[in-house]
């Protein structure tokens, strides 16, 4: 039995190098469609890329226009939702996390939280649209909010929730003996060693309901001026890209394009924003 | 080793002088999920010095030691019957305020738990629960503490920077460091080297014997040549039961008990 010399058997190399030819190939395919996508959402959007974009709202057919209703809009409704989806998250979270780990309500709860979690998007819209929007005989930015605000929150719970039971339980411990009560450790010490994931949660929250349409549709709808009444329908980037992209008009076509381009870009900047910030923070 | 006593005694507990006495447990039995794990607990830990208690892996050491602080009350379906006595007040009754019994009776885990912040907060978090002092004064209490665990040398000179960047050994002095912090009056300390490197370990011994003038300390080892350097008292468990108590010298050169001498000259354990 020379086990220092014996080269791997050929069934194994073989199988070995299989394998890693699957995952080259695998790794590819996910690049080749990012990167196609990326391609021309660049060379279709940056081409409507223009000082008006950021000054004029969508105009009509064959008219001068931008999307500064479309920005503003959807920066309003998914700034509301984050702040409420944020606080039902990071709370609901701690709480699956901290209070209700073995308990019979929290499983419950778990549960229901990754059934929203994975709902139609479609499907909170319209529970919006019945709750919101029906009974007060109006499409609004707020019931927009709220739509989006249901998608985020089941995210940043799951997301709290699974970074907080990382901690180590020693850590709570070692809060808990110096006196600290329980609610004190988890925003003291468990908060704080877990914000970086906590953080993230929230990224990728945001990062689902800066493009999410269905919902919208039911709720803000649109709007084709400026408006910042939130009891009013709303202009946002999603619906404005849905009903764009698919008229004849090439200049609608196009602000559709850099809509999509200036939803993916921000994405991005938050999301470079938050690691940067969040590698500043834990060096300290 | 067959020449000992016909008929050793099953246990063998010293009681120590009354006025000496800081905690003492009483009839305590502990359960977790409906299973028994400390048996009939009776013991007096003297204040000012070190209690070393040593035994075999699942014992109960450490179980005994988290009754002291009810730290096994963060969990659901752990109980614990008896009573134990802090300056004879019962620390197991409902009544009393758990965080604050725990300000009293500090702790030191296995793992060094230094929580994500400057080396400065660490030290500073206990104290700021319980106590407003001047920016001067904690200042002040952050150094004295420091500087009791043997540690304020070597981080003097960045205590802004993360606890999280110290070595084992130093991460495990600046736990202490929190825990003399808020001035408790027991220390308990959970098998306080366990994790640390010789070097490590002998200066945490240091800080510990230059402690005991102040506090009291109930230390759980595997380490038995640790208990009997530090220790003033020994206690031998096994099976969740508390075997033979008695000064650490006697415990160790002659033990009365035949499971204590067994584990202490290495039969078993």
């Amino acid at each position: 039995m020379s086990m220092a010399n014996a080269a791997p058997r050929l069934s194994r190399r073989l199988g070995e190098g299989v394998f890693l030819a699957a995952c080259w190939v695998a790794t590819g395919i996910a690049l080749v469609a990012l990167t196609t996508i990326l391609w021309s959402l660049l060379t279709k959007g940056v081409g409507g890329l223009d000082l008006n974009v950021f000054t004029k709202s969508t105009p009509a057919p064959g008219s001068e226009g931008g999307l500064l209703n479309a920005i503003l809009g959807s920066l309003m409704m998914c700034t509301l939702a984050m702040i409420g989806a944020s606080l039902v998250g990071f709370l609901a979270g701690t709480w699956l996390s901290e209070f209700a780990r073995d308990s019979h309500y929290g499983k419950v709860v778990r549960f229901l939280n990754d059934v929203l979690l994975s709902a139609p998007s479609i499907l909170v819209g319209l529970f919006v649209y019945e709750i919101l929007v029906a009974p007060l005989k109006g499409f609004s930015g707020f019931a927009g909010a709220v739509a989006l605000g249901l998608i985020a929150a089941p995210v940043i719970t799951r997301t709290t929730e699974d970074v907080l039971r990382l901690q180590p339980t020693a850590l709570r411990e070692a809060s808990v003996a110096l006196g600290a009560p329980v609610w004190h450790t988890i925003f003291a010490v468990i908060w704080k060693s877990a914000r970086s994931g906590m953080l993230t949660g929230a990224l990728l929250a945001f990062a689902r309901i800066s493009g999410e349409t269905a919902p919208l549709l039911f709720t803000a709808l649109n709007n084709q001026f400026l408006s910042l009444n939130m009891t009013k329908p709303m202009a946002n980037l999603p619906v404005v890209i849905a009903n764009f992209a698919l008229t004849a008009y090439d200049d609608w076509r196009r602000l559709a394009w850099t809509a999509a381009l200036l939803i993916t870009a921000t994405v991005l900047v938050v999301t470079m924003l938050a690691r940067t910030f969040l590698r500043g923070s834990a060096r300290s | 080793m067959n020449a000992q006593l016909d008929n050793p005694p099953e246990t063998a507990i010293l009681e120590i002088a009354p006025e000496t006495v800081k905690l003492a447990i009483k009839d305590l039995n502990f359960f977790y999920s409906g299973k028994q794990a400390l048996f009939d607990i009776n013991v007096s830990f003297a204040a000012n010095g070190v209690t070393a208690l040593i035994g075999p892996s699942g014992c109960g050491k450490s179980t005994l030691l988290r009754v002291l602080n009810r730290m096994y009350g963060l969990y659901p379906g752990q109980k614990a019957t008896g009573q134990v006595l802090l300056d004879g007040e019962d620390v197991l009754s409902p009544r009393v305020n758990v965080a604050a019994l725990r300000a009293r009776i500090g702790m030191v885990f296995q793992k060094p738990t230094p929580f994500p912040m400057s080396i400065y907060d660490n030290v500073a978090y206990g104290v700021r629960l319980y106590e407003t002092l001047s920016k001067a004064d904690m200042a002040i209490r952050v150094e004295d503490s420091l500087r009791r665990a043997a540690l304020w040398d070597e981080v003097k000179d960045k205590l802004q920077q993360s606890g999280l960047g110290l070595s084992g050994g130093q991460q495990q002095r600046l736990c202490v460091a929190r825990g003399i912090a808020v001035k408790p009056e027991v220390l308990l300390l959970d098998e306080p080297a366990s994790a640390l490197d010789p070097i490590s370990t002998a200066r945490l011994e240091e800080t510990i014997a230059e402690l005991k003038a102040d506090y009291t300390i109930v230390i759980v080892t595997h380490n038995m040549g640790q208990a009997a350097r530090l220790s003033d008292h020994t206690g031998f468990m096994y099976l969740g039961k508390l075997i033979e108590f008695g000064e650490t010298e006697q415990l160790f050169t002659n033990p009365v008990t035949s499971r204590a001498r067994d584990y202490i000259t290495g039969r078993f354990g």
